[in-house]
């Protein structure tokens, strides 16, 4: 099953250990036994003595005025400790912060201040005895509004009024270009073929089946103890430390099981703060589990985007010009303002593209911010592989070879794509080869043509991806991993690592690793990744990056260790430390008589009496290894879906999946595949069922999982897995991250399978959720315009291709928004100053950032420096009247030359910095002195 | 998502339940499997001031065949109904629309009565006790009365029960030999409730329609009898049956409504179709569709 190079590494793991065979075994996990059996600890387990229960009461309207509140009512309740607004909080000083601990664009309150911006918003929290009476109290708080229309989807957002009033306007962010590139329009006018998807994607709820909570104990100290439902406790910790200002060391996250997170509770958002908040002020321990109608309507969601991608070929299917219009609803307090620089970096980051721009933008509106999900960039596979579909179809050609015309092969590389994305070892392509051996696609269009006949409607469809994993570039956060491991004095194992579990499985993976490296047996290693005072720094889960960054951590951590386990019983047992061997958890000397002592034999010398240590040895048996993995490490797939479409009541029957991909070396293949398969799960709810719906006042309609549909057991298929295109990652181990994928390439497969099988009916409409009843509707109106067509003949006639696609490529290059009128600049005459101390924010695609900075004059000539993280840049440029003009060279993340334009007014500084590919972002300069 | 405070009395007789329903003045609630109670006492969306908990009546309990009719005992378990084999001798549609309510889980604590006193409109058992012209006996302390399944149902959740009173049976009549079921339901994900359902009972004698027997689920404010389909099949041979004509009546007599999961015309485009293909392949139609 694995690839000659898999054993390569075993190979290399044997010169270090005798191989236990672990890495790459399919072994049942740690954490099974305690979760499948109800002993796991998640934080509605932890039970404190003193606690006290929370319930918010919260806005019942998306947008309006807070013109009382009136508390007396609940304050009077038996049972009832406390009833908070945001006034009694205002004595703390907290800085809310993006998942890049990057400063909200606009400001986020922890209770909604003067007025509430969605439906759920926060207004007044309970503090009673136990939920009931908490919620009881606060169904008594009555607060009195000003109504106002509210802005509720993106159409909204671009002709309603403001949802932050001190904001400029609803963009939240913002990249790319927004005037068009004439030569680009020109070739995509001109080109042979032009192809265009526009769609929309429904919002998304993450529904883990634990929702948020969190029990905050402040201690006498002044230290917080927080248990908290989260993705890894040591970048929470960091997280509150900043947001409160306090020291990390007063702050101890804990998080033992989490069910669940997808992105949802990568860092704490408003009602975490706010129970962390009032534990502070009341001096009691609080509890908070937010419910499942408050997590489907009040916790942060996803997803909900718009795009239009537009795309020419040349005559032989070749990808000539790309472009891709992209907005991204950001709800009123994101997690983060985003326009979503990800899909424009992946849209084409596999193909052979030459040109390629694009306008994206994030959207205020008033509804549940936006937090991440799962692959949150995952619309670029959906809208590029649909497309290619869509193309296949219309040049006439398959949808397999058009893929192989445009993709990157591994012969191909290293290569850059003009996105500036540099690509070694990427491999959807031969992904795809692979996964061609498992299907036979002539036997299946033959049992499709026959199936037509018989008015069944059977369709097979295609996608390939990259993924990109354990990114260690760009985003300060997520840097490395650390693995502290310890042979205690017992002689067994215990590891520390800044990985963390919310279904992961890492206690298990990272086990697995530690084991095989330092010869012992699994069940002699512990691995602890739930508490944020064990060990060092790390991010958790995030970005698919545990098992190479973790991973990776483990192994040099290991390896250190049984360097100095050589040495030690190298010289006790007076042989060269080449002659020892490590494995089954003992110490094997090989010679003419052959020594073998116990772990706990060397770890009994290593702590209590370290005099017999070779000199300059430190006494114990203890590493800490911190390690960065490379810049990037992609991961690639090929998937295939046969699904069924019912016409007469449009349901979909999913037949058949098979996923071919290459994640590197595995750590544990059920490991791996349950990661391909919970992914293809979500996928598939997110294809046929899923969204989070409003009305037209904001209100959510799909407040329950009545209404909010989730695939169960029944609607998920048993998926077949191939793992031969895989190849080792230069990462430490060879792995490749695998925690996205599925999210990311189950859509476009899912729905090229069924606009396959519909394709008699015309190209599909593309309306998310493909429920039943639209895809009926697709399909009648199809047949209404065949029978029109052909009145009283044989059965429904497929649309011409070529009559839709002239329809489609009609409507390419209308609506682009007239250039904007040059800026005049003031006469030179008026004489500006520019020379000074400023202070500067950028707002960036991670987030504005603030610096600092020099800048002077000499006639027409600008010099400055901008000062940030103890680095400065140095910079020259123009001055014309109050125009200033220069450029700036960096080459974090990536080598990019920044271009300046400001003007100055007074003190105050507007302008922008295009950031090449990266588009433009706002700079606003405030001088501090001359 | 904690229930509003609520006095709770468990009454071991129907005479206790009663008197406390009197008592409450039309602010108890009756729980008896939970299924839907508890999650809508946990929204709040139910706030009632006593709850009234049928599960320790041993009289409500139960299946039995008298004098050409089947009595159920409303807080039988669904599941258990399943597994009865009188009720599988005497009323084998009945067992094939409780296995279609909800989960193997949530059938072992729903009942037969709970559902069809909730009166959900998309639930197979209300629309399967109209369809066989089942009625309920409802007790209170003014006495005890039968309503007709077809006279139960005004509205959503609206049914003829009076604040005080409860069903203590289902009193379902036995089709004589020679009836067919008539079922299909087609709901979203299995367990769900029907975007469409269909439910009924055939009478064949000699080849001709002698009784019939059709309710809609999913397709309106209430179960809906197909009168007209019904009417027309009577006294029909089946050898001359058009099933596509009886499936246009029996759409005639819907009134589905666009909600967040298909829309009207989405219910009245595939009521049609299962209509047609269901009394086909009960009527074992060569001409099915």
């Amino acid at each position: 099953m694995n690839a000659p190079e898999m054993l390569d590494t075993k190979t290399q793991t044997q010169a270090h250990a005798q191989a236990t065979g672990y890495i790459g075994k399919r072994m049942a996990r740690t954490e099974d036994a305690r979760l499948l059996t109800g002993r796991g600890v998640y934080v509605d387990d932890v039970g404190l003595p003193g606690a006290l229960q929370v319930a918010f009461h919260r806005s019942p309207i998306a947008r309006g005025r807070i013109k009382s509140i009136d508390l007396s009512a609940a304050r009077q309740l038996p049972g009832v400790y406390a009833v908070l607004t945001a006034d009694d909080l205002a004595r703390f000083k907290v800085d809310m912060l993006s998942f890049f601990l990057a400063a909200p664009v606009v400001p986020v309150p922890v209770l909604a201040t003067d007025c509430v911006r969605h439906v759920g918003d926060p207004v007044a929290m309970v503090v009673a005895q136990d939920r009931y009476i908490a919620e009881d109290a606060a169904g008594l708080i009555v607060v009195d509004y000003d109504e106002e229309d509210p802005v509720v989807t993106l159409a909204d957002a671009k002709t309603g009024p403001l949802v932050h009033p001190d904001a400029d306007s609803n963009v939240a962010a913002a990249t790319g270009n927004e005037d068009p590139d004439e030569d680009l329009e020109a070739q995509l006018a001109n080109a042979p073929h032009l192809v265009t998807v526009e769609f929309e994607h429904q919002r998304i709820s993450q529904s883990p089946m634990e929702t948020r909570g969190v029990v905050s104990a402040p201690q006498g100290s002044g230290e917080l103890t927080i248990y908290l439902s989260c993705q890894g406790p040591q970048l929470n910790a960091r997280w509150f430390a900043q947001a409160f200002g306090m020291p990390q060391t007063a702050i101890r996250v804990i998080s033992k099981d989490v069910g669940g997170s997808f992105g949802l509770k990568g860092q704490p958002w408003r009602e975490e703060v706010a129970v962390v908040l009032a534990s502070m002020l009341l001096k009691r321990p609080l509890k908070w589990i937010e419910d499942r109608l408050e997590n489907l309507t009040s916790a942060n969601q996803a997803r909900e985007q718009e795009i239009k991608l537009r795309v020419a070929f040349d005559a032989d299917g070749k990808l000539v010009a790309s472009h891709a219009d992209y907005g991204l609803n950001n709800g009123a307090y994101p997690q983060g303002a985003d326009s979503n620089i990800a899909v424009m970096m992946f849209l084409w980051g596999a193909h052979k593209l030459p040109v390629f721009d694009f306008h994206a933008r994030g959207w205020f509106t008033n509804t549940v911010g936006l937090a991440a999900y799962r692959g949150p960039w995952a619309l670029e596979s959906l809208a590029r592989e649909v497309l290619l579909d869509r193309a296949a179809r219309q040049i006439g050609l398959d949808p397999i070879e058009i893929r192989r015309r445009n993709l990157i092969r591994r012969e191909d590389q290293p290569c850059t794509t003009p996105m500036g994305l540099e690509l070694t070892d990427i491999s959807p392509a031969e992904c795809l080869d692979v996964l061609l051996e498992k299907i036979d696609v002539a036997a299946f269009r033959a049992e499709q043509a026959e199936a037509r006949k018989q008015g069944r409607y059977l369709g097979l469809g295609f996608a390939t991806y990259i993924e990109p994993t354990a990114g260690s570039t760009g985003i300060g956060v997520l840097m490395s991993e650390s693995a502290h491991i310890r042979i205690e004095p017992t002689g067994k194992v215990s590891a520390v690592v800044s990985t963390h579990s919310q279904g992961h499985g890492t206690q298990t993976t990272m086990g697995q690793v530690i084991a095989e490296r330092l010869g012992v047996r699994f069940e002699d290693v512990a691995v602890y990744e739930d508490d944020s005072s064990r060990g060092g720094y790390g991010s958790g889960a995030y970005g698919s990056r545990q098992a190479v960054a973790g991973g990776g951590a483990c192994i040099r951590a290991a390896d250190l260790l049984v360097d100095k386990i050589k040495r030690m019983a190298a010289y006790l047992l007076k042989v060269e430390p080449d002659a020892i061997v490590l494995g089954d958890s003992m110490i094997r000397a090989l010679g003419d008589k052959e020594q073998v002592v116990s772990f706990r034999d060397l770890a009994d010398i290593a702590y209590g009496e370290p005099e017999r240590l070779p000199e300059g040895m430190d006494a114990g048996l203890e590493i800490q290894y911190r390690y960065r993995p490379p810049p990037i490490t992609m991961t690639s797939a090929a998937h295939a879906c046969i699904v069924e479409v019912d016409a007469d009541t449009g349901f979909v029957k999913i037949k058949r999946w098979v996923t071919s991909e290459d994640c590197g070396n595995m750590i544990n293949p059920a490991v791996v595949e349950g990661q391909i398969a919970g992914g293809l799960a979500q996928a598939i709810g997110e294809v046929l069922m899923e969204e989070v719906s409003f009305d037209a006042r904001g209100n959510p309609t799909a407040v329950t999982y009545k209404d909010y549909m989730l695939p169960t057991i029944f609607d998920v298929p048993e998926f077949e897995y191939h793992h031969e295109a895989s190849r080792p990652s230069i990462a430490e181990g060879g792995f490749r991250g695998v925690g996205e994928g599925g999210c990311i390439i189950g859509p476009p497969t899912l729905v090229n399978a069924i606009a396959d099988a519909l394709a008699p009916f015309g190209e599909l409409k593309l309306e998310f959720p493909l429920t039943p009843s639209r895809l009926l509707a697709h399909i009648e109106g199809r047949r209404e315009i065949a029978e029109r067509a052909a009145p009283a003949e044989s059965a429904p006639l497929p649309v011409p291709e070529s009559a839709r696609a002239a329809s489609e490529s009609a409507s390419t290059v209308e609506n682009l928004p007239a250039p904007s009128a040059p800026q005049e600049p003031v006469a030179a005459s008026t004489a500006v100053q520019v020379d000074g101390e400023w202070k500067f924010v950028l707002s960036t695609p991670m987030g504005p950032q603030a610096f600092t900075g020099r800048m002077s004059t000499d006639g027409d000539q600008l010099t400055g420096v901008f000062i940030m993280n103890m680095d400065e840049a140095h910079f020259t440029g123009t001055v014309s009247g109050n125009q200033l003009k220069w450029d700036l060279k960096v080459t974090k993340p990536m080598k990019i030359t920044l271009k300046y334009e400001a003007q100055i007014d007074g003190d105050k500084l507007t302008g922008k910095c295009k950031m090449g590919i990266f588009g433009s972002a706002k700079l606003v300069g405030e001088r501090v002195s001359t | 998502m904690k229930p509003a405070p609520f006095d709770y009395y468990a009454p071991a007789t129907i005479e206790e339940a009663c008197q406390l329903l009197s008592d409450a003045g039309g602010g108890a609630t009756l729980v008896a499997g939970g299924q839907t109670l508890m999650p809508l006492l946990a929204l709040r969306m139910s706030q009632p001031f006593v709850l009234v908990d049928l599960n320790g009546i041993k009289a409500l309990k139960g299946i039995s065949r008298q004098a050409g009719r089947t009595r159920i005992g409303p807080i039988t378990r669904q599941n258990e109904a399943i597994a009865d084999a009188t009720l599988n001798a005497a009323q084998p549609l009945i067992v094939t629309a409780v296995k279609h309510v909800g989960h193997h889980q949530t059938r072992n604590r729903g009942t037969i009565g709970g559902s069809i006193a909730l009166g959900e409109p998309a639930a197979e058992l209300p629309a399967t006790a109209v369809a066989l012209g089942a009625s309920v006996e409802v007790r209170s302390t003014r006495g005890t009365r039968q309503i007709k399944a077809d006279e139960l149902y005004f509205g959503p959740y609206a049914t003829a029960l009076e604040p005080d009173e409860m069903i203590t049976a289902i009193d379902v009549p036995e089709w004589p030999s020679g009836t067919v079921s008539v079922f299909r339901e087609i709901a979203q994900r299995p367990g769900d409730f029907a975007l469409v359902g269909l439910t009924g009972a055939v009478t064949i004698d000699n080849g001709r329609i002698t009784r019939a027997g059709i309710a809609w689920f999913g397709m309106g404010p209430t179960p809906i009898k197909a009168r007209q389909a019904e009417s027309a099949l009577i006294g029909q041979e089946i050898a001359a049956l058009d099933a596509k004509a009886i499936a246009e009546l029996a759409i005639a007599d819907t009134a589905p409504f666009d909600d967040l999961h298909a829309t009207a015309e989405y219910r009245r485009t595939v009521g049609r179709r299962v209509f047609t293909r269901a009394l086909s392949e009960a009527l074992d139609l060569r001409a099915a569709a």
